[in-house]
């Protein structure tokens, strides 16, 4: 009784600090919002509004925590967990950015690797000393100088790893860069403090007081398992997609501080004109504002017209272009690969070699493979051309007719280079789709092809009549992901053609604009508004595909 | 101790590590080291020694494009020897990535996240743009307290520009602007596959060069007679970028800009006359490779007879296992042939701690030692007006007819300088004026078309 009495004290002395220590995180949460916006006059607006939202968030969570923990309820526990966790991380990645860690790759590549074979040593140390395992008979002497051999081997190849890595050298330069910022020192205390509550937190004692149940356990648990992986979606995706949003309605260069545009950006992408000419040949200067429009291109009919111009004609053509890969592309990759997997389904023999084949195109590296392709393509000392020339001579040959060498432009002629770029990726993605559709094939049940042969129904019967339908997931997901896929065609394009846009801009993609804009004009923020353009309209065509999936699925209801 | 404990306290002793390897500085200085001497590396060795003494160093990173292995070599072993020679400086060399590589794409990227190097190369046509955004330092001030630095020392059309001030618009010694100084000039020649000209029984063009019969008829009859060598066999081929094409129009006296460079001048009577001669070749006498069709290994199979190139193509073509020489371009109607003269410049980091030590790298990354060095491989000439320069230059033979380089930059030619534009936006301008002549010259469109609508587009690239 007396214990229990004393772990009482005890916890709720823990408690009580928990509670002051949240009300006081929370005060320094306030404070930062305050120090951010009475602070450098170079913090752009986006991160001073995004810093007040964060600490205004942790600030009032802070508050919550603190009166959940007086009132001895298990939100508190929760509320600290996570805010001190999220604190401990956020100031771990900040003592390493004050160390210069993220600008060290070169370092750690050459260092570390330099290290990697004496860990070997430490490797082989440590399994000498599992060794004694298998000497049942041992003699006591025996096992004890294998396990100090062991141990001295160990020690030695992991100081020579130490050596190796210059971690000396990266001890002093760490520190050397902590010790010269007091807020990297502040960083480090404010780890140990985060350190020390969530240990002290964490404890059975406090967990009971809070009346925290294995349900609530498991939670925590399930959460920070995710933790990782959730942290990284929010920094590297979802930060930056809505940092792109943001960006999309100023004029950033990256480099400046961005203005606020409003909508000008979308403005100048949806700036379009159609109208009527007067003859066929009329140029665009007479009919539409120059200096705002360019042509786009042109509808004629008899002797009149009508010209589509836009203030971005680039990135009109952009959108011609990825819809037209996407028109082609697609069923090129999908269809095929349905017939093939057909194939492959079958129990001929071979078959394991020639799936392993269909599918190396979709794991080989895009740009080796544009690399090739683009010697293919050659028109002057490429195989395709050597090829089709030399079947055309024996054909003329022959049959003593004259079929004249069409010597194919693959690359560069206008007509003929986005179909180029469209055989190479439904190529490399045919091989992707054919696993998919086998997957789908192989879940299909035998029973109902034994009894459509029962019922006297041919092949063409059995594949129309039960594989299709059976396969309408497969084939909604592969169709779904096919066609983003080539929405965002951007590697083949870029690799293969140069320059990238193409004989007359017949190869631009959204993609290729976007990152020409954003990564080579220093036009962040209207490649950011391409950006979400492009993302409505793919938002749109998975919708639209969604709604008839839903229309013709067999599972539907 | 237990095993389990024992893994747990080496695994945070690995991860510790990797945190740490990547807090130190590379074990090793240069990737080229090997190619140092020993005894090279011994002065190295103790230049840091003393440096670490004094404590008076200063790390000053760099970054130039090479072109292939060999060039990084060089440039690293430049880096190690300069490292020697610059007291209180530790230079750091980083290879940049090839042009397929994306050099400027990954330098723009690091500027932004402010990890760039504190020198670095950029190509001429990038100056105004990087000037203008801040991106690089005006080092005026730092040349005008250097002794001994003038504008004089290098090729003019390069230090128009780098000593370009847009807010007064003067240039040259005393402008108020010094944005960097030129790492290496280049220019156009043909270069000739002299067997096939021979099998051809057409003229040497090296000999009509010489006799001042080398103009664009004579240019067409060499493409045309090589040419019916066969319909795998091509007369003439260009890659598919503004700088080939740019040279017809050069020599027939027109350009790409006015004379003020404040507007598109695509659409002149000149200019189109040029690009209709271009045209002529592709369309008209099918004497060329296709343009858009790579045409440097097709030159490499022996499949064409004049191929036009810079400098920088020369260690390439050197592995061919033909008779191989170049000469200069054709002249044009105007009397020049209407060539380039490409350059890039090393400039300083804006974001630089160290300017003063920046602007000593420069320097001596520019002198005539340094720059015969790079040169010896034959990828370019120097950028230092020099005879001696020039004269050490002759001698990186083959090619034989090295002279045809220098013709192609000298006075008389009036080469154009590659250049910023300072009223507009060079990238913008690209991407209008690139795709248009590349209707005209597969085709698609017309010189008439191209000369009715170009302009109207391509001057909203101007004051963006």
């Amino acid at each position: 009784m007396t214990a229990q009495l004393r772990i009482d004290t005890q916890t709720s002395l823990n408690l009580r600090i928990h509670t002051l220590w949240r009300a006081l995180f929370a005060l320094l949460m306030a404070a930062s919002i305050f120090m951010v916006w009475s602070g450098s006059a170079e913090t752009s607006l986006w991160q001073k509004v995004l810093l007040s939202l964060v600490a205004g968030l942790a600030a009032m969570y802070s508050v919550y925590g603190a009166l959940q923990i007086e009132k001895r309820h298990h939100a508190g526990r929760m509320a600290t967990l996570v805010l001190d966790y999220l604190g401990f991380v956020a100031c771990f990645v900040f003592v390493l950015n004050a160390g210069e860690f993220f600008i060290g790759i070169d370092a750690l590549g050459e260092n570390f690797s330099r290290g990697i074979p004496y860990l070997g040593i430490t490797a082989l140390g440590y399994f000498l000393g599992m060794l004694e395992e298998y000497f049942p008979n041992k003699k006591t002497t025996a096992e004890t100088s294998l396990k100090t051999v062991s141990r001295w081997v160990m020690l030695g190849g992991f100081v020579l790893f130490l050596w190796q890595v210059n971690t000396l050298n990266g001890v002093t330069f760490f520190l050397g860069k902590l010790v010269q910022q007091p807020s990297a020192l502040a960083a480090v205390a404010s780890m140990a403090i985060f350190a020390v509550s969530l240990w002290s937190m964490n404890r059975p004692t406090v967990a009971q007081a809070l009346n925290v149940k294995t349900g609530h356990e498991q939670i925590i648990n399930g959460w920070l398992f995710l933790s990782p992986n959730l942290l990284g979606f929010l920094i590297f995706f979802a930060g930056p997609l809505l940092l792109s949003f943001y960006f999309s309605f100023t004029d950033s260069d990256a480099i400046r501080t961005p203005n606020w545009v409003g909508f000008d950006n979308y403005a100048k992408i949806l700036n379009i004109k159609f109208v009527t000419l007067d003859s066929p040949d009329q140029l665009a200067r007479d009919v539409v504002d120059i200096k705002v429009y360019d042509e786009v291109g042109r509808f004629t009919f008899g002797n009149t017209g009508i010209l589509f111009a836009a203030a971005d004609k680039f990135f009109w053509l952009a959108l011609r272009n990825t819809l037209t890969f996407v028109l082609f592309a697609v069923p090129l990759s999908v269809i095929p690969a349905l017939i093939l997997s057909n194939i492959l389904n079958s129990k001929l023999p071979g078959m394991k070699f020639y799936r392993a084949v269909y599918f190396m195109p979709s794991i080989a590296a895009v740009v080796g493979i544009s690399l090739v392709w683009q010697w293919l393509y050659n028109a002057t000392i490429g195989y395709i051309n050597y090829f089709i020339t030399l079947g055309i001579e024996f054909w003329n040959n022959l049959f003593n007719v004259a079929v004249v060498d069409p010597k194919i432009q693959w690359v560069s002629d206008e007509n003929t280079a986005l179909f180029a770029i469209i055989i190479i990726a439904a190529w490399q993605t045919m091989g992707f789709n054919t696993v998919l559709f086998l997957a789908g094939l192989q879940n299909i049940p035998g029973e109902l092809y034994e009894a459509a042969t029962v019922d006297g129904a041919g092949a063409w019967d059995k594949f129309w009549g039960i594989t299709l339908p059976m396969l309408a997931p497969t084939t909604f997901y592969v169709v779904s992901t096919t066609t983003i896929q080539a929405m965002q065609v951007f590697e083949q394009v870029f690799i293969l053609m140069n320059p990238p846009e193409g004989p007359n801009n017949s190869t631009i993609t959204l993609v290729l604009y976007l990152y020409r804009s954003g990564f080579q004009n220093f036009q962040q923020g209207y490649a950011s508004a391409i950006a979400w353009v492009l993302f409505i309209v793919i938002f749109g065509l998975t919708l639209i595909q969604f709604q008839r999936q839903r229309r013709s699925s067999i599972y539907e209801g | 101790m237990n095993k389990n404990l024992l893994v747990k306290i080496l695994t945070l002793l690995v991860i510790a590590s990797f945190v740490l390897a990547a807090c130190g500085a590379p074990a090793t200085e240069a990737p080229a080291e090997e190619a140092v001497t020993e005894e090279a590396a011994e002065e190295v060795a103790t230049e840091e020694v003393v440096a670490e003494e004094t404590g008076e160093e200063v790390e000053i990173r760099w970054r130039t494009r090479p072109d292939n292995q060999e060039e990084i070599d060089v440039y690293s072993q430049i880096s190690t020897e300069l490292d020697g020679e610059l007291d209180g400086i530790t230079l750091t060399y980083e290879p940049g990535g090839s042009e397929g590589a994306n050099y400027q794409d990954q330098l723009r990227a690091e500027i932004a996240a402010g990890t760039a190097p504190d020198v670095f190369w950029i190509p001429g046509t990038d100056v105004a743009d990087f000037a203008t955004r801040g991106l690089i330092l005006n080092a005026a001030d730092l040349a005008a307290a250097t002794e001994g630095y003038t504008a004089a020392d290098f090729y003019e059309g390069p230090m128009f520009h780098l000593t370009y001030n847009p807010e007064t618009g003067a240039s040259g010694d005393g402008s108020g602007a010094v944005w960097g100084l030129p790492r290496d000039v280049s220019t156009f020649a043909l270069y000739l596959n002299l067997d096939l000209i021979a099998e051809a029984g057409a003229a040497d063009p090296r000999e009509l060069a010489a006799n001042g019969e080398w103009d664009w008829e004579a240019f067409l009859e060499v493409s045309q007679a090589t040419r019916a060598l066969g319909s795998d066999i091509y007369g003439y081929g260009a890659s598919a970028w503004w700088g080939p094409y740019g040279v017809w129009l050069n020599a027939s006296g027109g350009g790409f800009f006015t004379e003020d460079r404040a507007a598109c001048a695509l659409n002149t009577e000149e200019s189109l006359a040029g690009l209709d001669f271009q045209r002529s070749l592709y369309q008209d006498f099918d004497v060329a490779v296709p343009y858009g069709e790579d045409p440097e290994p097709a030159f490499r199979a022996g499949k064409v007879a004049m191929f036009q190139n810079g400098r920088w193509a020369t260690p390439g073509v050197r592995t061919v296992d033909f008779n191989w020489d170049v000469v200069e371009l054709p002249a044009g109607p105007n009397g020049t042939p209407g060539n380039w003269l490409f350059w890039g410049a090393y400039v300083i980091n804006a974001n630089t701690e160290h300017p003063e030590e920046a602007w000593a790298l420069v320097q001596a990354l520019t002198t005539a030692q340094t720059q015969g060095k790079i040169s010896a491989l034959g990828a370019n000439i120097p950028s230092r007006v020099s005879q001696e320069a020039l004269d050490a230059f002759l001698t990186f033979t083959p090619p034989a007819n090295n002279q045809a380089f220098l013709n192609g930059i000298a006075p008389a030619a009036a080469p154009t300088a590659e250049g910023p534009l300072w009223a507009g936006s060079w990238p913008e301008f690209d991407k209008i004026m690139g795709p248009a002549i590349q209707g005209v010259l597969t085709g698609s469109t017309s010189v008439d078309d191209f000369g009715a609508t170009i302009c109207d587009e391509a001057n909203k690239a101007f004051n963006q």
